[in-house]
């Protein structure tokens, strides 16, 4: 069991470095049904994760890029540690059995604009590499 | 003046919207940020992952998870296991994104997410 968490773990973090996410969003589903959390415990479980900065080697190899906008990065730090209280407030008082369906709705939600970012980004890209008619 | 006081404000407008989903669903939100920084504000992919990525280094889930703890909502030891894993995956996730180039890998990651999420909302028991 503990071994299963750890290659989890490990599993996760590649996810993070090459998507540039917390993780989060694999962690709770695998967190549910790999190790049998309750929902709220899953979710609970992820944000202690994520408390420490587990991006932070892969952050290194994109800094090293240059492929980081620090003044957006600190905005969204902010907005995202205020919005976060006011989400697990509302989170509480939603049954377990919900609050699951809710997070799969979210997921859903999340793959369409993943999708479509990186859709409308390939178009673009293509449409750079034509050649010039005229 | 792209750098402007109303694309700021767009930017933290939608970080947290990001937040809220942080809390309520236990995640980091970058999954949603990515998207949106590319999407709203036309960051190429890998400064939109980037700059999520650094926007993830404050704790910025601490509020949220001083409220989950105090509902008892946490399991420590599980959290603990999974740290360095997480860490060092991380490291190594970062290396290969340099390497390939991640177009495809996300949309497979896309329809994989798709698929968890429908499960999740009509069989999640």
């Amino acid at each position: 069991m503990t071994l299963l968490i750890i290659l989890l773990g490990l599993g996760v973090g590649v996810l993070v470095g090459l998507l540039g996410i917390g993780g989060g969003v694999v962690l709770v589903p695998a967190m549910v049904y790999l190790l049998h959390l309750d929902q709220h415990m899953a979710q609970g479980t992820s944000l202690f994760i994520l408390l420490p900065p587990v991006g932070l080697g892969a952050l290194r190899e994109y800094w090293k890029q240059g492929q980081v906008d620090l003044r957006a990065g600190l905005l969204c730090a902010l907005g995202m540690l205020l919005g976060g209280y006011a989400g697990s407030l509302v989170a509480f008082p939603i049954p377990s059995r919900i609050l699951k369906g809710l997070f799969g709705c979210f997921l859903m939600l999340a793959a369409i604009l993943l999708w479509a970012k990186s859709y409308l980004e390939t178009r673009q890209s293509e449409r750079d590499t034509e050649p010039n008619h005229g | 003046m792209d750098e402007g006081i109303g694309r700021g404000a767009g930017i933290f407008a939608s970080a947290c919207a990001c937040g809220i989903a942080s809390g309520m669903f236990g995640i980091g939100g970058g999954v949603l940020l990515v998207p949106l920084l590319g999407l709203l504000f036309s960051f190429s992919q890998h400064r939109a992952q980037g700059t999520s990525l650094i926007a993830l280094i404050p704790p910025t889930g601490i509020l949220a998870l001083l409220s989950y703890s105090k509902e008892g909502y946490v399991s420590w030891k599980t959290g603990l296991l999974l740290i360095p894993g997480v860490f060092l995956g991380g490291v190594a996730g970062g290396f290969l994104a340099k390497k390939i180039q991640p177009e495809r890998m996300r949309q497979i990651f896309a329809g994989i997410l798709f698929v968890l999420g429908a499960w999740q909302a009509l069989f999640g028991r």
